[in-house]
């Protein structure tokens, strides 16, 4: 592509404007053209303004002055693509129009993959927090039991269950068994009240993306300024 | 806080950008030096074009390519007349809002300004009716 650069620069540039392109399918081919013409004429002025030597470095301090092709079209994204998803009848593209609609545009396009992310992570980590916390309870308690039945009846499970003598008394054995067991129970139950703070952050989470589609929606129907004003 | 701050330019610079237009034609770059000026802003230069595009589907601004005698064609941008009477409206109401949160910062409202608030809405109410 020449576009008014040399070498690796231009080299860069054209990477660039590659991925604008790329993240502009769905826009009418004359919007494409506008946007990348624009962006490169931006880029073009940026570079020409900017005192840095070294001009590899200059043309990457502009870029990353400049945000990600993501970021340059991100508010005119969902739009876009629910006009694609129509065109090649794939519901899947609506579906993500409207995903960036709902979280994208208020959060930013990182904001979608981080609310994403946030969501399976979290949900993720209550269910394993939980099986260990249930585990453990249901752990301390059967062991419990177990010693309990030997204090009364000590032949009872020897055939299936093998336990290391801690000191030659047997009774004081089981009974430091049982304190053992009893602990890991409390160890559980330990987690399950961490589990409800835990859970108040996961709420705060929900609420806050809640909020953002909230306000988003509010938005979204929003008159011209102008228009506004008199009808108060 | 960096979200907070992130959204408050966000809210900001959309009138930052009528007020820059209303002074004059300009082209996205000269409007992100005008913008952010030779102050340390963290601007992200790219947010001004979606932001542009949306101003002008919504009427509010025009543009035209013109040739440049140094390097592509740059695209300027000029306020319509739609956009004229919104930055008015806006630049009023960003002033009260921006008076309110100065005088609350400086100490307790004076008694008086709520009579004045008062005041302020019948005559309002008396323009519109």
């Amino acid at each position: 592509m020449a576009n008014g650069f040399s070498g690796p620069v231009a080299q860069i540039v054209d990477n660039y404007l590659a991925r604008l392109k790329k993240g502009l399918r769905g826009f009418s081919a004359k919007d494409q053209e506008e946007l990348v013409k624009e962006i490169h004429s931006h880029i073009y002025e940026s570079f020409r303004n900017d005192p840095t030597e070294n001009e590899v470095d200059r043309i990457l301090k502009v870029l990353d002055k400049l945000g990600e092709p993501a970021n340059v079209i991100s508010a005119r994204m969902p739009e876009a693509m629910v006009t694609l998803g129509k065109k090649k009848k794939l519901p899947f593209l609506i579906l993500a129009g409207l995903l960036i609609a709902f979280f994208g545009v208020p959060l930013g396009m990182s904001g979608l993959s981080l609310a994403v992310g946030l969501i399976i992570g979290v949900l993720a980590l209550v269910l394993s927090f939980y099986i260990v916390a249930f585990s453990l309870i249901l752990t301390g308690w059967l062991s419990a039991v177990v010693m309990i039945v030997r204090i009364f009846s000590p032949g009872f499970l020897d055939p299936w269950i093998d336990i290391y003598p801690l000191v030659p008394d047997p009774t004081l054995n089981t009974v430091i068994y049982i304190f053992g067991a009893l602990l890991i129970a409390a160890l559980g139950f330990g987690l399950l009240w961490l589990g409800s703070r835990l859970m108040r952050g996961v709420r705060f989470v929900f609420r806050f993306l809640f909020e953002k589609i909230r306000n988003w929606r509010k938005r979204a129907p929003a008159p011209a300024p102008a228009g506004l004003e008199r009808q108060q | 806080m960096e979200n907070k701050i992130t959204q408050l330019r966000k809210g900001i610079l959309e009138l930052a950008i009528l007020a820059s237009l209303s002074r004059g034609r300009h082209y996205g770059y000269s409007l992100v030096k005008t913008i952010s000026g030779d102050k340390e802003i963290d601007l992200t230069e790219g947010t001004i074009y979606p932001i542009l595009g949306r101003l002008a589907k919504e009427g509010l601004v025009q543009s035209e390519w013109v040739e440049s005698s140094q390097g592509p064609p740059r695209k300027y941008y000029t306020l319509t007349l739609k956009g004229e009477e919104a930055f008015r409206v806006l630049e009023e109401e960003f002033r009260k809002l921006a008076a309110i949160v100065v005088n609350l910062q400086s100490g307790p409202v004076p008694e008086d300004a709520a009579e004045e608030h008062q005041v302020l809405s019948v005559t309002k109410e008396t323009n519109n009716g």
